[in-house]
């Protein structure tokens, strides 16, 4: 051994630039992924599952009143599994970022020159490219095995999927600032766990609001969830407006951030 | 008296406060830079608490710190650019190789691609990694994690390493082994904060010992004062009879020695400053105990200082270093 630490070495690093850090701290999470693929296999499973089971269980809701004419189930679903595939991937991120809080190597990350957010925000950059993967095999397989034919077009359904990873993004923060805060794997998969299910079934996601009781229409209309499924089922029906789309990105825009804060705040809050 | 620029590490009354629990308290003391101080303490003595203080990983509740000149809260970025970390478990990305994580720490720390390839090739050479340098850190032993671990640390070229019980949990080869590179990075000139629960340890590595206790520094100094308060190493006979006992504790007292005997037990108990007075102590045994005894050597532990220590009222707790 030679020369560690020794003074005469490279003149002292003091730091990337946040680009770099961005860069380097998602690479490291995709690389993960690369090398145990079993992760993104699991990953993928999970939205296709939901694909076959709703498509199938649900199909006959198309013949129900209240369900708008002329629109067969499977092109009312998929657009609803694009926003609730894409808001999940944050949460097998939070129970990650958790065990890496526990591990160690984020008090390492912590104890270095980088800007605190980039180690949460990398995560958020490394779930936007495996939520796009995710989507365009939700959008192939619909079209392929459950004919899925938007009347919106292939556009309509990309758009769609665009903003999904948008709005999925942003509200999957709501995780990862979960995970900031209570960080314990176990609780933190059990709260987001809970807080999933009415984010994903008390919306407008699988079936037509105007049939659900009041009291839960209301809780509906709360579910920023809501918001981002509308736009991208108008979107993939091609019946769009520009001012719903942007309802959508403002309503989970404003969750993204707060909870980002939140997030921020509670990841530098202590070892 | 040192000047203030000589001081890699300065605090004044640092205490932390985790909702009502004192984990912290009234913590002052300065380490010289290029030496290594040692945090002696048992689970929840407040050894993590002041490294994480230190490396701005959590603000003091109150006092202050400066670590290599900046203040930890006020200049917390200007504080990390000359720290490392190397927290209790080993801080490193599991998901990913040896070589990957070595590239990641030195590319966040600024180094260019090719610069980051050359350090991090560097670095498993040093650290006899080269061999597994491409496999996932979760096949690693934990001795390699640690020396991978260590290597990442080493990076940026720190002027001051913190290292949270580096040692905890490693099998003797790698214990050893992880000294020496401490041990060389202190010759190096990198001061290095080390907290450990193994009097040994601090013993063999640190210039200066902090022994803490439910949050404060219970006494100060260098291992071999400290060793001295404690009452170094103890001789202890069993002996079989009570008969030969007065004979042997004149004998004993005559060489100067101070030997204690217990009567329940059947034990006699005298500090050895040094191998003649263990010689003394055998000879005077042989002369006036006819049957078979045993006799041995014990050095003090972590439990003897901290009994010493926290029995001792008259002793001033806080001692300034140097």
């Amino acid at each position: 051994m030679t020369a560690v630490g020794a003074p005469a070495g490279p003149a002292r690093w003091h730091g990337a630039g946040l680009g770099t850090q961005l860069w380097v701290l998602t690479a490291r999470v995709l690389r993960a992924y690369l090398l145990d693929p079993r992760l993104l296999v699991a990953n993928m499973l999970g939205p296709l599952l939901m694909l076959t089971m709703f498509s199938q269980m649900l199909g006959s809701l198309a013949r129900a009143p209240g369900f708008p004419a002329g629109v067969r189930y499977v092109d009312f679903l998929v657009p609803a599994l694009l926003i609730t595939s894409a808001m999940q991937q944050a949460f097998g991120s939070a129970v990650g970022l958790t065990l890496e809080m526990r591990d160690g190597i984020v008090a390492r990350l912590r104890a270095m020159p980088l800007w605190p957010g980039s180690v949460l925000l990398a995560r958020s950059l490394a779930d936007l490219v495996r939520g796009g993967l995710q989507l365009l095999l939700i959008l192939v397989l619909a079209a392929l095995v459950f004919g899925f034919r938007p009347p919106g077009g292939p556009a309509g359904a990309l758009a769609a999927g665009a903003l999904a990873l948008a709005v999925g993004c942003c509200l999957g923060w709501i995780f990862v600032a979960l995970a900031c805060w209570i960080r314990n794997a176990e609780l933190v998969q059990s709260v987001a766990g809970l807080l999933t299910f009415p984010m994903i079934f008390a919306s407008n996601a699988f079936v037509p609001v105007g049939g659900l009781p009041g009291w839960l229409r209301a809780v509906v209309r709360v579910n920023p969830a809501t918001y981002g499924i509308e736009a991208a089922r108008d979107l993939v029906l091609g019946v769009a407006t520009p001012g719903g789309v942007a309802i959508a990105l403002a309503v989970s825009a404003a969750v993204g951030i707060t909870a980002a804060a939140v997030a921020v705040r509670g990841f530098q809050r202590r070892p | 008296m040192t000047a203030v620029g000589d001081l890699a590490i300065e605090t004044a009354g640092v205490g932390r406060r985790f909702g009502a629990v004192h984990a912290l308290r009234d913590v002052t003391l300065s380490v010289p830079r290029g030496t290594v101080l040692g945090l002696l303490g048992h689970n929840g003595a407040g050894k993590s608490t002041l490294v994480n203080i230190l490396a701005t990983l959590c603000p003091p509740t109150s006092g202050t710190a400066r670590v290599a000149g900046f203040d930890t809260v006020r200049q917390g970025r200007q504080v990390r650019r000359r720290i490392a970390l190397t927290g209790q478990f080993a801080a490193l990305d599991e998901r990913i190789s040896g070589r990957d994580n070595l590239l990641l720490v030195a590319r966040l720390l600024g180094a260019g691609p090719r610069a980051a390839r050359r350090h991090a090739a560097e670095r498993l050479e040093m650290f006899d990694l080269t061999a597994a340098a491409d496999r996932v850190v979760r096949t690693y032993s934990g001795g390699m994690r640690r020396r991978l671990d260590l290597a990442a640390s080493t990076l940026g070229d720190p002027e001051v390493l913190f290292l949270d019980e580096p040692t905890t949990g490693l099998d003797p080869a790698a214990r050893i082994t992880t000294w020496r590179i401490v041990e060389h990075l202190a010759r190096e000139g990198t001061t290095v904060v080390l907290s450990t629960q193994y009097l040994e340890e601090a013993d063999r590595l640190a210039d200066t010992i902090c022994v803490l206790a439910s949050g404060r520094i219970v006494a100060t100094g260098p291992p071999a004062e400290l060793k001295a308060r404690v009452g170094g190493r103890v001789a202890t006979a069993r002996l079989p009879s009570a008969a030969a006992v007065t004979a042997v504790m004149r004998a004993l007292l005559e060489q100067g020695l101070g030997p204690e005997y217990d009567p329940g037990r059947g034990v006699l108990a005298v500090p050895v400053a040094g191998p003649r007075d263990l010689a003394n102590v055998a000879r005077v045994l042989d002369v006036h105990v006819a049957d078979a005894y045993e006799l041995s050597v014990t050095s003090p532990t972590l439990d003897d200082v901290y009994l010493s220590l926290t029995q001792q009222p008259a002793a001033p707790p806080r001692a300034a270093v140097r």
